[in-house]
């Protein structure tokens, strides 16, 4: 039964322009410093920024500029640019068009301010550590390396001590760079923001526990740039306050994500930033909504005021790209749970090896405990080259079909 | 002498899991694999058992394709085939080494699906400088070391220097080997040198140096202009003009067709920078009062693997250093599709070597789709190029 009469298959969110807006300035803001003494920093995309905002440091988010090229669809010339200098097509599509925007100033918003040094932490993947340090040398600028030894069954005492040692080592860093002091009551009041912005994003993604969904994860996956970037500062806070009471404004009033949602499923991976809104219209007309995601969750990591260094160790250490896959298993499992979802979709990710290796044995995991379906989808997050539309829309109704 | 050693060593790499069938039916010890050369086989052999070296194999893929994507490199893909597949069978358990994703997410599936005994993670550090790295390699390899204990047996200190004692010699022997080599690439091919290195790390350390010091003696007759020439077909005693010397850089190298195709084409690698070759070589632990302490001093100073994180050791210039010192007037890049470690790399020392003169090849390999004579077309292009320079 495909819905494509009645009410539109999208429903604005309110919010965005609000989003849009507080994006744009942040962009604005950020090239205007370039050339300034307002120190620039560029962060991977799990990297502990709330020391930045401590610190007055411009946070700047290569992997949320990808995310905007590829969904502008300029990722494929950019990558091509760093193919041409001999990076290998098959590495990450992110780091690949990074590097291209860097040299060419090209991509939607004509590239990112310069950076004063890079932080990188590799709790993300090990892919983050090469490219920032070619980033290192193409800017001839210092970076620190976040390492966050990866937890394969338990957390060792002694990984979680290398972690908080670093968390030092990171405002020395800072120091030094910035000229400026750290200071732990500024530092204290931004994890406190951090923590609320982090707490009010979970609830934003806990509406989508309703049935109907007022959300679903095409629409996390554009809001989620907030709590990324921003975390720790005030306006993110207010922000997601502002979406959360929409969300729940949708849902006294009986509207819905999806016009006539029959079934939810949980989307796994890195969204695919080119086919986001035909996507999301796809499943819209099958009367699908993804209600949940892997992705935008990794981001709701705990932070405890009373220790906050302690618990930033843990938090960034234990983050979803940084466990097995059985300790990943758990967590889809509480999702697909607590989101009531009937299966899942994944998005086989060529250019994230550590989010997408493993999926197979995840999938026969998830069908085997649960009974439910998995969708497996071969594409990439940016690089539209390989990607087949016709073929991925195929393979979705035929798996939505499956359903009673 | 020295052909019986060399024909003893090609047996072994031919039918790599062989000797260690052998040993465990002679010795009732247990054998654990392991992927890659930051292992601390010291630790494993002082447990009593027999550390084998785990690099894939050129093999059309099976049972793996339904565990791991085809975006994964063959090295993966290749060895969980093998392991899902029954061919290393011998193993008791597999040592897992923090490398790269793709090492990191095979571990996993290793441990969910190839159903071996014990599974262990030593998950060093991707920084290789600063104190707290290092303090955290020293408790990682300590922390090991207790947990394998619980399953191997406890290792002492005293065991653990003797065993440190062992595989300090066999790299001394080793770099031996290629110093010898680097003075004259005549005394021995290169597919013979690094077969001699893929057999060290399958058996046992003892008996490889007694082979090695056996084939070292030949080696330096050879050197002084005694004794007959090296035997290896495909290595001529009768072919007076000299090969051309290049350097390789790669990861796993145990393409022996390659490598003899690359001799006869008139090319030889006198050194190199794989982690199946040179890497194995040279660094000793300083042995001192605490073994834990002396792997950690042999792992953080030895050669670094691309996966490795160390601005102030900037691999081209490292590398530059290398190629000039072994006399190399070109480069080899034997690398794995889908290795991103290496991939990310290349742009960067491709451009020092350039900037150098050194004229170089970018080859890119999955095992079980070498193509021979299309790589020759490529090598032989290569040295042409060289010759006419």
């Amino acid at each position: 039964m495909v819905a494509e009469e009645g009410r539109k298959l999208y429903l604005k969110i309110d919010a965005t322009d609000r989003m849009k807006q507080l994006m744009t300035e942040y962009y604005i803001d950020a090239k205007g410093a370039e050339g300034t003494d307002r120190p620039i920093c560029w962060i991977t995309s799990g990297g502990p920024v709330e020391f930045l905002i401590a610190m007055d440091v411009i946070p700047i988010y290569p992997e949320n500029h990808g995310a905007m090229c590829g969904a502008s669809k300029m990722g494929v010339q950019l990558a091509e640019v760093a193919e041409g200098l001999g990076f290998s097509g098959d590495l990450c599509s992110y780091a690949r068009l990074d590097i291209g925007s860097a040299i060419t100033h090209g991509g939607p918003i004509g590239g990112l301010p310069r950076p004063d040094f890079l932080l990188c932490c590799n709790n993300i993947c090990g892919t983050v550590q090469k490219w920032y340090e070619e980033l290192a040398r193409y800017f001839e600028v210092p970076m620190f390396l976040m390492d966050t030894p990866f937890i394969h069954k338990t957390t060792y005492e002694h990984a979680t001590e290398y972690v908080r040692k670093q968390c030092l080592e990171l405002v020395a860093f800072l120091e030094e760079q910035t000229g400026r002091e750290f200071s732990l009551e500024r530092f204290a009041e931004v994890a406190m923001l951090s923590v609320e912005g982090i707490e009010l994003w979970k609830e934003v993604l806990k509406t989508a526990e309703h049935r109907p969904s007022p959300l679903t994860c095409f629409d996390a996956f554009i809001h989620m740039a907030l709590i990324v970037t921003l975390r720790g500062t005030p306006e993110v806070v207010e922000y997601y306050r502002l979406l959360k009471g929409e969300m729940e404004k949708r849902i006294e009033n009986g509207i819905s994500a999806v016009p006539e949602e029959k079934h939810r499923l949980i989307w796994d991976n890195i969204p695919i930033w080119f086919e986001m809104r035909n996507l999301g219209q796809l499943f819209a007309r099958n009367n699908t909504c993804l209600v949940a995601d892997t992705y935008t969750t990794a981001w709701a990591i705990d932070i405890k005021i009373d220790d906050p260094l302690t618990s930033m160790a843990d938090a960034y250490t234990g983050i979803y790209l940084n466990i097995s896959i059985d300790l990943m298993f758990e967590k889809l499992l509480a999702l697909i749970e607590r989101f009531s979802a009937d299966g899942v979709v994944m998005h086989s990710n060529r250019s994230c090896k550590p989010y997408s290796l493993g999926q197979y044995d995840l999938a026969r995991m998830v069908t085997e405990r649960t009974g439910k379906p998995v969708l497996m989808i071969e594409a990439d997050m940016t690089d539209s080259r390989a990607y087949s539309e016709a073929q991925v829309r195929d393979r979705v109704e035929a798996f939505i079909e499956s359903f009673p | 002498m020295s052909v019986d050693v060399l024909s003893r060593l090609q047996d072994l790499t031919g039918d790599p899991y062989s000797y260690a069938r052998a040993w465990k039916g002679r010795t009732g010890g247990k054998v654990m694999g392991f992927y890659c050369h930051y292992a601390p086989e010291e630790i494993i052999h002082a447990a009593g058992a027999l550390p084998v070296r785990i690099t894939g194999e050129n093999r059309v893929i099976s049972d793996s394709g339904a565990h791991l994507q085809s975006y994964c490199c063959s090295l993966a893909r290749t060895g969980l085939d093998m392991a899902l597949g029954g061919d290393l069978d011998v193993l008791d358990g597999t040592v897992f080494v923090h490398t790269c994703d793709t090492m990191q997410r095979l571990s996993d599936i290793w441990r969910l699906d190839a159903g071996f005994d014990a599974h262990f993670d030593v998950v060093l550090p991707g920084r290789m400088e600063g104190d707290s790295s290092r303090e955290y390699l020293y408790q990682e390899l300590g922390s090991f070391r207790d947990r394998t204990g619980e399953y191997l047996g406890p290792v002492d200190d005293e065991a653990l220097k003797r065993s440190i004692g062992i595989h300090n010699r066999n790299r001394v022997l080793l770099e031996e080997m290629y110093r010898l080599r680097r003075q004259d690439p005549g005394v021995l091919p290169s597919d013979e040198v690094l077969m001699v290195v893929a057999a060290s790390a399958i058996m046992d350390k003892e008996e490889h140096n007694a082979l090695l010091e056996e084939l070292l003696g030949t080696l330096e007759t050879r050197l002084s202009g005694g004794g007959p020439p090296p035997q290896s077909s495909l290595c001529k005693g009768e072919e007076k003009e000299e090969k051309i010397r290049l350097f390789g850089i790669g990861s796993v190298m145990d393409q022996w067709e390659f490598l003899r195709m690359v001799e006869d084409a008139g090319g030889t690698i006198v050194d190199d920078d794989f982690c199946t070759g040179h890497r194995c070589a040279g660094a000793v632990a300083p042995e001192g009062p605490d073994p834990i302490e002396s792997i950690t001093a042999r792992i953080w100073d030895g050669a670094l693997c691309p996966c490795k994180h160390a601005m102030s050791r900037d691999r081209a210039g490292y590398l530059l250093e290398r190629i000039t010192g072994s006399g190399a007037k070109g480069v080899l890049f034997f690398q794995f599709k889908f290795c991103e470690p290496h991939a990310f790399d290349y742009p960067h020392v491709k451009k020092a070597l350039d900037e150098h003169g050194i004229p170089s090849l970018h080859l890119e390999i999955e095992q079980g789709s070498v193509s021979i004579p299309r790589l020759r077309t490529r090598v032989e292009a290569l040295l042409e190029t060289m010759r006419g320079a």
